[in-house]
């Protein structure tokens, strides 16, 4: 009766190209559809190569990954571009904006990549920008900003337009790389409950990553990854 | 690794600055020629067969416009050289009936009218921008250059009916046209051969 | 696709400084390189359209460029003359059907004074057998009266009716003046493109009885012999420099031209215009295909800079790329986005190049013409030159590729996190 997991990982193993011993080794994770997860670990634990792979940019040696019942291993790499693109928006803790679109333009840019999300976009607003400056508005950005240089505006202001932007489109999978940390601790709280909102406003899944482990109270769900992780640091310096 | 970048630069400007010399020498062979090496000698002629024929135009040799019984070389074949001593007037005047006989070389009056295809070399006499519009055809390359020059019945001074579009001097091609004769209004008797060629192509061997 | 151009402009556009400067040595280096061609092009038509009509040039022995440069391009000094006895021979042979005598050697002002008589403007012919046209005046008829070229009526603000003064020699510095002898201009002739411009035209008699009373580029001291009494003294020439000659047959050029170098009178030479100028340029053409060269190395040298740049901005954009891969954004399509950005600077580049030569070209035309006789086109670009610049723009493919195929590896490499 249950539905399928919309993340699934099984007996995942992944080692980098110039390395012997492999980085990430799970044995299986499964996230269900509109969970919010708090994903922790120190530096170094594997983090970004678990997003790496869930975003279907690295490919893992062994075992499988299925996002929305497909299984991105067995993809091929412009298949996988854009499933990403489709289904997948994306935060990262720092330069989450490219420096020579306005604000706007690079809340809008995901629907340049992928048609369904700006059919999806424009299915709620009028166009994709509509839709843009709706959620901007939502994430308290005033629309006097709208047409200015993304460098012109504060961090708080620059992560809740990153935010604007993977949520565009409705994608079913937001994944956020330490959106916080950048932030002041009074902005920190104030971000992630719009982020939250938005998320549950569209039933998104999402997964937080982030090394802060006050903020995991406001999430259903807590991995640290070090546990998951079947490799340790310092079988890894081997 | 910056070592290999910098001499991957230093290949690479090379390889372009090729590319756009090669270009240029390829466009300056083609425009206002300045070939010093040409393909032909001094001297050189063309060898008589051509690669593919057109029907409408009669194929001639330059010999067909010679008459045949002409030999101005007669008398001069007739003198023994060995039995004479140096700077004897006799070869100089030999020379000199060689000469005159060249200039008032005879022509064939029946290729008056008829629609041939020959191959000689262009001595360009008037152009524009480029294209030449009035040139001679003579047999061997470099005959203007040096005496004697070629007899009066081996030139044809050819008006193309469109310009012709290579300008290297002594470049070897393929006229095709109507032969006219004329006679010559200098009073001296002396007649040759016009055409107004219809196509002029480069001779390729 | 189009995406992706409007990425790349608006990221080239973020660096428009050093992507700009860049640009503009692409578009120097083109311009010198379509420059060079353009000169030489122009050059080889201004010197072909300057005789025309004429089937033998004749002058003294010297070499068949060096004859064709003084006597019909007034470049450079004759080094002997010939006699007017020879001239008159062969003038009256049965195969010429007109003879115009040139005499070179004086000046007026930086301009060449050329002495010759009424056949110069009944028979000279050029670019393609255009007549000699006067837009005021006539061809002179007395001693003492001069017909101007275009050039020198325009720069010295000439009209019919002025008097002018001949120096002696060719130089722009009047050492010695003919100034007790002026002359009238009678005539001014329209512009042909060729050195007839940049000539005064004098009668054959003019110049000998502005030297009566000279010897060895100087007066004789005591001697002087007023305007006056010079129509007292035998004012038939005894020298000339050079001679025009058209024949009846064109086919008799041949045989003219060994009448000529064979003549027994003093040792003379005739030249056929067309073949000389072909020696001119292959004695010239070694030097052109220098500076094609080293004009391509200076294009290769700022494609080599543009590629660089870009390189060297590549580091910084990692994070970018990387975002745009979090978008979706393919490994090719960041290759694309590289490559691009290159391509575009090269167009735009060898186009602003374009422009500056026109621009250059315009500008510099009337001095070309006053000072050297060569005439430049005024034109955008010339259908030959497109492929130089086609070869410019295909360098610069080819030299994009190496942004591009670069940030395709680190693109793969990054991923979605860059560790820099």
């Amino acid at each position: 009766m249950a539905a399928d997991p919309i993340i699934q990982l099984k007996d995942l193993q992944f080692t980098w190209p110039a390395q012997h011993a492999p980085v990430l080794d799970i044995a299986e994770l499964a996230v269900e559809a509109g969970e919010r997860i708090f994903i922790h670990g120190p530096s170094g634990s594997g983090k970004s190569t678990l997003l790496g792979l869930l975003g279907g940019v690295l490919v893992p040696q062994r075992g499988s990954i299925r996002v929305l019942g497909a299984e991105l291993n067995r993809m091929r790499p412009a298949a996988r571009d854009r499933f990403r693109s489709d289904h997948v928006g994306f935060l990262f803790q720092l330069f989450n904006l490219v420096p020579y679109l306005s604000v706007i333009e690079n809340v809008v840019l995901p629907c340049r990549f992928s048609a369904r999300r700006r059919a999806r976009a424009a299915a709620e607003g009028a166009t994709p920008r509509d839709e843009a400056v709706r959620l901007l508005a939502h994430l308290d950005i005033e629309p006097a900003l709208l047409g200015r240089r993304v460098t012109e505006l504060s961090v708080g202001q620059q992560q809740r337009v990153a935010a604007a932007r993977a949520l565009l489109g409705r994608p079913e999978i937001v994944v956020a790389d330490e959106p916080t940390s950048a932030l002041d601790a009074d902005r920190q709280s104030a971000f992630l409950q719009l982020l939250l909102q938005e998320c549950g406003a569209f039933g998104t899944t999402l997964l937080f990553v982030s090394h802060d482990r006050r903020l995991a109270a406001h999430f259903s769900r807590e991995i640290a990854l070090p546990a998951v992780n079947r490799v340790h640091p310092e079988q890894r310096a081997a | 690794m910056r070592r290999i970048r910098g001499l991957k630069g230093v290949a690479f400007a090379s390889f372009c600055a090729l590319v756009i010399v090669l270009a240029g020498t390829f466009r300056t062979e083609g425009a206002a020629g300045a070939a010093e090496k040409s393909e032909y000698r001094v001297g050189d002629r063309l060898p008589q067969k051509a690669p593919g024929s057109s029907s409408a135009f009669k194929e001639i040799p330059w010999e067909a416009l010679m008459p045949k019984d002409w030999n101005p070389a007669r008398d001069f074949e007739k003198l023994d050289l060995s039995s004479l001593s140096d700077s004897d007037p006799r070869a100089t005047k030999a020379l000199e009936e060689l000469r005159k006989a060249m200039d008032n070389a005879p022509i064939v009056q029946s290729l008056n009218g008829s629609r041939v295809r020959i191959a000689g070399f262009m001595v360009p006499l008037d152009g524009l921008r480029g294209e030449i519009t009035e040139f001679l055809l003579v047999p061997y390359f470099g005959a203007c250059i040096h005496t004697p020059p070629p007899p009066a019945n081996q030139i044809i001074h050819v008006l193309p009916i469109k310009p012709v579009k290579i300008d290297q001097g002594m470049e070897a091609v393929w006229i095709s046209g109507m032969l006219e004769t004329t006679r010559s209004d200098t009073g001296l008797g002396h007649a040759g051969y016009r055409m107004k060629a219809e196509l002029v192509s480069a001779f390729k061997r | 696709m189009r995406h992706l151009i409007v990425l790349a402009a608006r990221s080239a556009w973020n660096r428009r400084l050093t992507l700009g400067l860049t640009m503009i040595a692409i578009a120097l280096s083109a311009a010198l390189l379509l420059g060079v061609d353009r000169v030489r092009r122009d050059a080889r038509e201004s010197f072909a359209q300057s005789v025309s009509g004429t089937d033998l040039v004749v002058g003294a022995r010297t070499s068949p460029v060096q004859l064709m440069l003084y006597a019909v391009f007034r470049i450079g000094e004759a080094t002997s003359n010939m006699r007017w006895e020879s001239f008159r021979e062969i003038a009256a042979h049965p195969l010429v059907a007109w003879a115009v005598p040139l005499s070179l050697g004086d000046s007026h002002r930086g301009y060449s004074v050329v002495g010759t008589d009424g056949a110069y403007f009944e028979h000279f012919r050029y670019s393609g057998s255009q007549k000699l046209a006067f837009t005021g005046g006539k061809p002179f008829e007395q001693t003492f009266e001069a017909v101007a070229g275009a050039e020198v009526a325009h720069r010295l603000g000439y009209r019919v009716g002025n008097r002018i003064v001949l120096n002696h020699g060719t130089g722009d510095v009047s050492l010695s003046k003919h100034g007790d002898k002026p002359f009238t201009v009678v005539g001014i002739l329209a512009r042909t493109g060729t050195p007839v411009d940049r000539s005064v035209h004098v009668p054959l008699e003019a110049i000998e009885a502005i030297h009566l009373d000279w010897h060895g580029g100087a007066p004789i001291p005591g001697v002087s012999i007023p305007l006056e009494h010079v129509g007292k003294f035998d004012l038939k020439p005894k020298a000339i420099t050079a001679a025009l000659i058209g024949l009846k047959s064109r086919a008799a050029v041949f045989r003219m031209q060994r009448n000529v170098n064979e003549y027994k009178g003093e040792p003379l030479m005739g030249v056929l215009p067309g073949v000389a100028l072909d020696q001119l340029w292959q004695v010239v053409g070694i030097a052109e295909r220098v500076l094609l060269a080293v004009s391509a190395m200076v294009v290769a040298v700022g494609l080599a800079g543009l590629v660089a740049v870009v390189l060297a901005g590549l580091n910084e954009r990692r994070r970018e790329l990387a975002i745009l891969r979090s978008v979706g954004a393919r490994p090719r399509d960041i290759f694309l986005l590289l490559m691009m950005e290159a391509v575009g600077m090269t167009v735009l580049g060898a186009f602003l190049g374009v422009v500056l030569l026109g621009v250059l070209g315009a500008s510099l035309a009337p001095l070309a013409a006053a000072r050297y006789g060569l005439i430049i086109e005024p034109r955008f670009i010339a259908s030959g030159e497109l492929i130089l610049l086609a070869a410019v723009v295909g360098v610069g493919v080819l030299a994009s590729l190496l942004p591009g195929y670069r940030a395709y590896k680190l693109s793969l490499a990054d991923g979605l996190t860059p560790r820099l």
